[in-house]
């Protein structure tokens, strides 16, 4: 692109400039035009003071180029010369060089970034569908663990009350077992002492029937 | 003649502005601005070697001198596509060229001081308070637009000149003449009045008085800088987009 506006710039602009290749040519004409003007209507304003005036510019006029462009180069606002093309030129190789610095390598290393962030980011998205899983799958093994540790807890009461039951019916066993030996032992020492008592009986009522019946 | 050209003169000496003197150089037959050249070589020196030295290792994370010449790059994407539309992209280096080196142009007439250096004749102010650098940057704009819409749509470009109706022919290829013309103008006579305002006040009253003037300049120079590259954009979308 810069080539084509160069070329054609270079055409159009330079050829334009070439005839008037004496100094100041261009903003010579333009007071030439407008120097018959304007002294016209100050003569009959003032005649005395402008007639001097007048003359000075006759004189500026009569002399050679060179001295007017003098005086001109002290205002001259207007005036287009070979800087135009060569600020031309100036500007389409900043903007090549600049290109070449900035614009390229800059704007391609942040095209670069932000693919890059998005990708990164699209990535992100789809690991969450694997959070999603890994919690379910979380989910999962927690609810396995609780079944089974209530399990093993509600075995450990069932045997623990078995264990328990089972020591509770030894211990009445135990303890009936005593309780039937201390009732025989009881019966036992209470046959003895009848017995004991039945012979006593036997003697004392002899005694009683001997005091009784004295004979 | 000599009464007019006196009488600005003696307003110049007066004021003590000197406006339209130039310091010459001879290139082969021809003649040339050297302080405009002289000050758009720097210019041009500070934004290659500011953005050379800002990128010449670009960071992912960048720092702040890289984050700058990001915000502007992206800044100059955004101007170019709200004003040309999606085919933007080859745009930018012109439209960015544009914006940037108007910019620092203005800025460097109020920054830096130029006045230090003493010319024999003129003095160094910004490259675009000279006709020449705006008429340049203006015709640069108009070429810039013609070729758009020439490689666009060939010569059914020229179609445009008859839209809507063939009695606005006239007024549409006057269009042609009236955009360089308004652009160089605007930014010519902007730059222009912004640095005489300040040192015909800075004549007038030497402290304080001058420098918010000097900050409405700053403001100025940049608002300028914006319209040239956003009207040059505009222009361009304007001749690529389709006329039904």
């Amino acid at each position: 692109m810069a080539n084509v506006i160069m070329a054609s710039c270079s055409k159009a602009l330079i050829p334009t400039s070439k005839p008037k290749s004496p100094q100041f040519q261009l903003s010579l004409p333009k007071f030439q035009t407008l120097a018959p003007k304007i002294p016209k209507p100050q003569i009959s304003i003032s005649p005395s003071a402008v007639k001097s005036l007048v003359a000075a510019a006759a004189a500026g006029l009569a002399l050679a180029p060179p001295s007017l462009a003098e005086e001109m180069h002290k205002a001259a606002l207007f005036d287009f010369n070979l800087t135009l093309p060569i600020m031309m030129a100036e500007f389409l190789l900043l903007m090549v060089a600049l290109d070449k610095v900035y614009y390229t390598p800059l704007g391609k290393f942040m095209d670069e970034r932000d693919a890059m962030i998005k990708a990164k980011l699209s990535e992100v998205k789809d690991t969450s569908s694997e959070i999603k899983a890994m919690e379910e799958q979380m989910a999962a093994i927690m609810k396995a663990a609780r079944a089974e540790i209530s399990a093993a807890l509600n075995k450990m009461k069932k045997e623990t009350a078995a264990e328990v039951e089972q020591k509770i019916a030894e211990g009445r066993k135990k303890v009936e077992a005593e309780l039937q030996e201390a009732l025989a032992n009881l019966e036992r020492q209470k046959a003895e002492t009848i017995k004991a008592l039945d012979s006593q009986i036997a003697a004392l009522s002899d005694e009683i029937v001997k005091k009784v019946l004295p004979i | 003649m000599n009464v007019l050209s006196c009488s600005i003169n003696t307003f110049y000496a007066i004021s003590g502005v000197e406006v339209g003197q130039h310091l010459y150089w001879q290139i082969g037959g021809f003649q040339v601005h050297a302080q405009v050249l002289i000050t758009s070589w720097i210019v041009i020196v500070i934004l290659l070697g500011s953005t050379a030295i800002a990128i010449r290792n670009p960071q992912t994370i960048p720092n702040s001198s890289q984050n700058f010449f990001e915000y502007i790059l992206e800044f100059i994407r955004d101007v170019s596509k709200t004003q040309i539309g999606e085919e933007y992209g080859p745009w930018v280096p012109f439209i960015g060229t544009l914006f940037l080196f108007i910019f620092v142009s203005n800025w460097s007439g109020a920054l830096l001081p130029w006045k230090l250096i003493q010319l024999p004749e003129g003095e160094l102010a910004a490259p675009t308070n000279d006709i020449n650098t705006t008429v340049a940057l203006a015709l640069l704009t108009s070429l810039a637009y013609f070729y758009a819409g020439l490689s666009k749509k060939g010569l059914g470009y020229f179609g445009k000149y008859i839209q809507p109706t063939p009695i606005l022919l006239p007024i549409n290829i006057l269009e042609d003449f009236t955009k360089p013309l308004s652009l160089s103008f605007r930014l010519f006579g902007n730059i222009l009045a912004d640095e005489l305002v300040v040192v015909v006040l800075v004549s007038l009253v030497p402290s304080v008085v001058p420098i918010p003037v000097m900050f409405l300049g700053l403001f100025t120079s940049g608002i300028q800088a914006l319209i040239f590259a956003t009207l040059a954009a505009a222009y361009i979308g304007e001749s690529m987009e389709g006329h039904h």
